[in-house]
């Protein structure tokens, strides 16, 4: 049944991409509505059908002032109700063609009847009919579509999502409201579920900026209702958590626990420290000295240390003894000696770096570890993402809420820079990695220094999508990110919008009514563009099946930070639930913290079958301290003349 | 009465016309404005017409008794516009006229279509016969109505004003018929007051049916003798006369009275005033008392732009609106 007529005046013409339609006051139409238009016939006597989405509406009376309807009343807005007939009030809308079928030749829309798209329109206009074809299906279901009874699942379409056609999503909206995070938890499960076989593994790496956003994804939600069930059956995506979820976290600065939210006992059987030695940080440098502080000479010193010096037995005449720089605390060693040997010779430079650019370049580096403390480790042990063992459909979270901004860039910039090299090497243990980032604005600003991190995201959207390396990303502004970083998300979602974001350049594009519906737009919905949808379409997406952070803190509240045993005995019975509080002191007694430590460390890197015998074997390197018994001396006898030493 | 085409046919369209009127060799007329636009009315001079008193002995002012109440359940109006398409030889006008006639339903409180055949439109073309050849004038039925200005006896010469005022009259004619049938196919089988636009005394069934509610809205002839003429232009908002009949040799007998809808103001006397015509069956006090009520509801909302608004019912706007829209 036909729910409008399209009109179309000398002063309002319809185009082949713009048209009008007049409905009955009560028809089920707003902005955002898809309809078919029929009407009109081809060349060769075909019918001819056009889609649209509604993106703009009108409503007027056949008033020619308000002050006839105030004179028509006698001033009083209660009389206007006694009036015996209604004035003739008119709804039209513009809507903004989808897509014509057939394609060509493409002539400006014809005077038709209007209907609601149904299931199968949709389908055809979003031009999603190409990828829900039985055995080339690639289609990702996003939301679903509602208009009146209509609910229609809208797909997008996995080559244009995760590459290789085109790749990357980007999803604004304004805090709290906008349900960024919903929003791509939502995504990710939908990928999960539908991913296709024939294009291989998927997994995501999502980095937890803020509180406890993304601490519980391996736990349900108790807040989903019937309408968010419904949601997830038209889509076909199951209502769970996610199954396979690691998490990453490094120390804090004491070291005793996880610097995360999530650090209650009950879910610690899933969070592994990332820390980081001196090999691991050296390669990302950059990341921490900004351009001031490498110059070339900084540079090539960086170089040096880090293509001789780091790893392998080094000597030199100036030194006293050879050393292996394996760690922050050998580094520092390393530099001390050098500059003590360079400060006995009197020498201005060796090997052609000058004293002064060793000790910035020492200053720089060594104090990486206390600027990083937490993630960065003197000691040289690491605990990674498991690179090269990545786990179809799992998700790992690294957690950089806590984190200081230094050590949250270097976080960032070596897991990217590691995704990317081990998919390129395809080592990584899956084929395709979502990386999921929130703030983007504060990573890859428009304007502000050109930073390592921000010439990696952009390396990421223009090169990624050959690799399988995906950028998720959000921000509250979308005009205070990177023209290029978000010119080459393929897709890009928008939730609830802030008027004056709304007013920049960026949303020009957009119909007015347009704009004042994402400034408006309730939780749960979303505007969607895709490369194959011609408009921007609206959805609904149900409530992430997974437990939000804020109802997670309170089921799993945060630990507070226990003494150094209490936390070793938590961190070692993830691995060996036998361990208690009286094996590690009698384990560990009298050893200073930092040793104790760095066993903990060691044996959750090493992951041993015998936890306490791997614990208990990090001490005997070390020398313990003794108590040194009395020396037995020999008694002075009596009367002999020693028995007074001055004697008489 | 001539054929009915259908409006979605346009069989017999101005544009239908003006082609076959160039098959033929007419001369075709510049675009002007509309005939009622330029002879508005110009037949029948402003008089004084002593009507017979049906409401007491002579004619007084009462105020109408109750507040106004919503009862009038149907509008009908009806439109006519005419153009000189064409001259013949000798500058014979050749006249497009357009009528349309429709009864709207009020439903939840909206104006929707009573039945199929309520909507009525008619197209033809106006000409004398006499002046025009046989072959033409064939020729021009065979694609429209064409209706003869003239009596069958009459002869020339023709005044050419004359000849389009002929027209002029045909047309309205026309309009009156359909107008006709669609109050009388009302009075019929309709339910409830119907509201027409203008008398009934004409329109032939309906005149001696209850549910026919005539307004009256233009007084070139006031029923009023010199001593009363004060009392009509004096009425105030909410007032009417007494009733009194209106007869005429070729017209039914009808009740009818003279109502104020709105307060002269800065208008002249006869702003905001309609005269009323129902049934003389069944006409007394409390009757027009109450039909006036009706009338009186239907001043909201005003029917402006409409220039007529002061007397004009909304509905009755909305009807012609419609009928233009159904008519072009």
């Amino acid at each position: 049944m036909s729910i409008g007529r399209v009109v179309a005046t000398e002063r309002k013409p319809n185009t082949p991409h713009e048209f009008h339609f007049w409905t009955a006051l009560d028809a089920p139409v707003g902005i955002g509505t898809i309809v078919r238009v029929e009407g009109g016939a081809t060349a060769d006597g075909g019918a001819l059908s056009v889609y649209g989405v509604v993106v703009e509406g009108f409503s007027y009376t056949d008033l020619q002032s308000p002050l006839h309807d105030v004179l028509g009343a006698d001033g009083d807005p209660s009389n206007a109700v006694h009036a015996p007939t209604d004035r003739t009030e008119i709804r039209l809308y513009t809507a903004h063609a989808l897509r014509h079928v057939p394609d060509e030749p493409l002539q400006p829309v014809p005077m038709g009847r209007v209907h609601l798209a149904t299931d199968e329109d949709i389908a055809v206009a979003l031009r999603m009919d190409g990828y829900l074809r039985d055995g080339q299906r690639t289609a990702i279901p996003i939301g679903v579509y509602r208009s009146g009874a209509t609910q229609s699942p809208v797909y997008l379409d996995a080559d244009f999502l995760l590459g290789p056609e085109a790749a990357h999503l980007n999803i604004s909206g304004v805090s709290g409201l906008a349900t960024k995070t919903s929003a791509v938890e939502w995504l990710l499960s939908s990928i999960f579920a539908h991913f296709p076989e024939q294009k291989g593994s998927v997994a995501a790496v999502c980095f937890n900026v803020k509180g406890p956003d993304l601490c519980f994804l391996d736990q349900p939600s108790d807040r989903l209702d019937d309408t968010d069930r419904a949601l997830y059956a038209a889509a076909g995506v199951p209502a769970e958590p996610f199954r396979d979820v690691e998490y990453f976290a490094p120390w804090t600065a004491r070291g005793h626990t996880l610097a995360t939210l999530r650090s209650h006992p009950a879910l610690a059987h899933n969070v592994r420290p990332l820390s980081w030695g001196l090999r691991e940080v050296l390669q990302y440098a950059e990341v921490l000295l900004n351009k001031d502080d490498v110059d070339a000479k900084a540079d090539a010193l960086i170089d040096f240390i880090r293509e001789r010096v780091v790893n392998q037995e080094f000597s030199d005449p100036i030194l006293t003894r050879g050393h292996t720089v394996r760690s922050f605390a050998d580094l520092a060693a390393w530099f001390s000696e050098l500059l003590r040997g360079m400060e006995g010779r009197d020498m201005e430079s060796w090997r052609t770096h000058h004293v002064a650019t060793i000790r910035k370049v020492r200053n720089r580096l060594t104090n990486i570890s206390t600027r990083c403390r937490g993630l960065v480790t003197d000691d040289g042990t690491s605990s990674d993402l498991p690179f090269g063992a990545f786990r179809d459909r799992a998700v790992y979270v690294v957690d950089v809420a806590a984190s200081e901004e230094d050590a949250q860039d270097l976080i960032f910039a070596r897991v990217v820079s590691q995704l990317r090299e081990q998919l390129e090497r395809r080592t990584l243990g899956v084929d395709h990695v979502i990386v999921f980032v929130d703030e983007l604005n504060k990573y890859a600003p428009s304007d502000g220094p050109d930073t390592y991190v921000r010439q990696m995201l952009l390396d990421i959207a223009e090169r990624g999508r050959y690799l399988g390396l995906v950028l998720f990303a959000a921000q509250q502004f979308r005009s205070q990110v990177h023209r290029r970083v978000v010119g080459n998300c393929g897709t890009a979602l928008f939730g609830r919008m802030d008027m004056d974001e709304l007013a920049t350049p960026g949303y020009a594009t957009l119909a007015p009514a347009t704009r004042v519906k994402l400034s408006t737009l309730d939780k749960g919905q979303l505007m969607v563009r895709h490369p194959h949808f011609a408009q921007p379409v609206f959805v609904r997406f149900p409530r992430p099946a997974v437990l939000g952070g804020r109802d997670g803190v309170e089921r799993f509240p945060a630990e507070p930070e226990p003494t150094l045993e209490a936390a070793v005995v938590r961190s070692l019975r993830t691995l060996d639930p036998t361990i208690t509080l009286e094996w590690v002191k009698q384990a560990a007694v009298a050893a200073p913290e930092e040793d104790v430590l760095r066993a903990r460390n060691r044996t959750l890197q090493v992951r041993p079958d015998d936890v306490k015998a791997y614990f208990r074997a990090q001490f005997r390197a070390r020398v313990a301290p003794e108590a040194v018994p009395d020396r037995p001396t020999a008694m002075p006898l009596a009367g002999s003349e020693f028995s007074d030493p001055y004697g008489g | 009465m001539g054929p009915t085409y259908p409006s979605t046919e346009g069989a017999a369209s101005a544009r239908d016309a003006r082609r076959a009127l160039q098959r033929v060799g007419a001369f075709p007329a510049a675009p002007e404005p509309a005939l009622e636009l330029l002879r508005p009315d110009a037949s029948e001079p402003p008089r004084l017409q002593r009507a017979e008193p049906l409401e007491g002995d002579a004619m007084a002012v009462r105020a109408v008794d109750g507040a106004p109440v919503v009862g009038i359940a149907a509008f009908l109006d009806g439109i006519q516009q005419s153009r000189v398409l064409a001259y013949w030889r000798g500058g014979i006008p050749v006249v497009h006229g357009t009528v349309a006639a429709a009864v709207r339903l009020r439903r939840d409180r909206t104006l929707v279509r009573w039945r199929a055949d309520a909507d009525r439109v008619d197209r033809a073309l106006y000409a004398p016969r006499a002046a025009l050849d046989d072959s033409v004038w064939t020729s021009l039925s065979t694609t429209c109505a064409v209706r003869d200005t003239l009596s069958p006896d009459e002869r020339g010469p023709w005044h050419p004003q004359d000849l389009v005022a002929r027209a002029l009259h045909a047309v309205q004619r026309q309009r009156e018929a359909l107008e006709t049938a669609c109050a009388e196919r009302w009075c019929a089988a309709g339910d409830g007051p119907l509201f027409v636009d203008g008398g009934i005394a004409a329109a032939g069934g309906a005149a001696h049916s209850p549910l026919a509610v005539g307004v009256v809205k233009s007084h070139r002839t006031l029923y009023v003798d010199g001593a009363a003429l004060p009392l009509v232009l004096g009425l105030r908002a909410g007032e009417r006369t007494t009733m009194f009949t209106v007869a005429s040799p070729r017209r039914a007998a009808v009740a009818s009275w003279y109502l104020r809808l709105r307060d002269p103001a800065a208008h002249d006397a006869l702003w905001g005033l309609v005269r009323v015509e129902i049934a003389r069956d069944d006409a007394d006090g409390a009757r027009a008392d109450l039909v006036s009520r009706w009338i009186l509801a239907e001043r909201a909302p005003l029917a402006l732009p409409d220039p007529r608004w002061g007397a004009m019912a909304y509905g009755i706007r909305l009807t012609e609106e419609y009928l233009r829209a159904v008519s072009r």
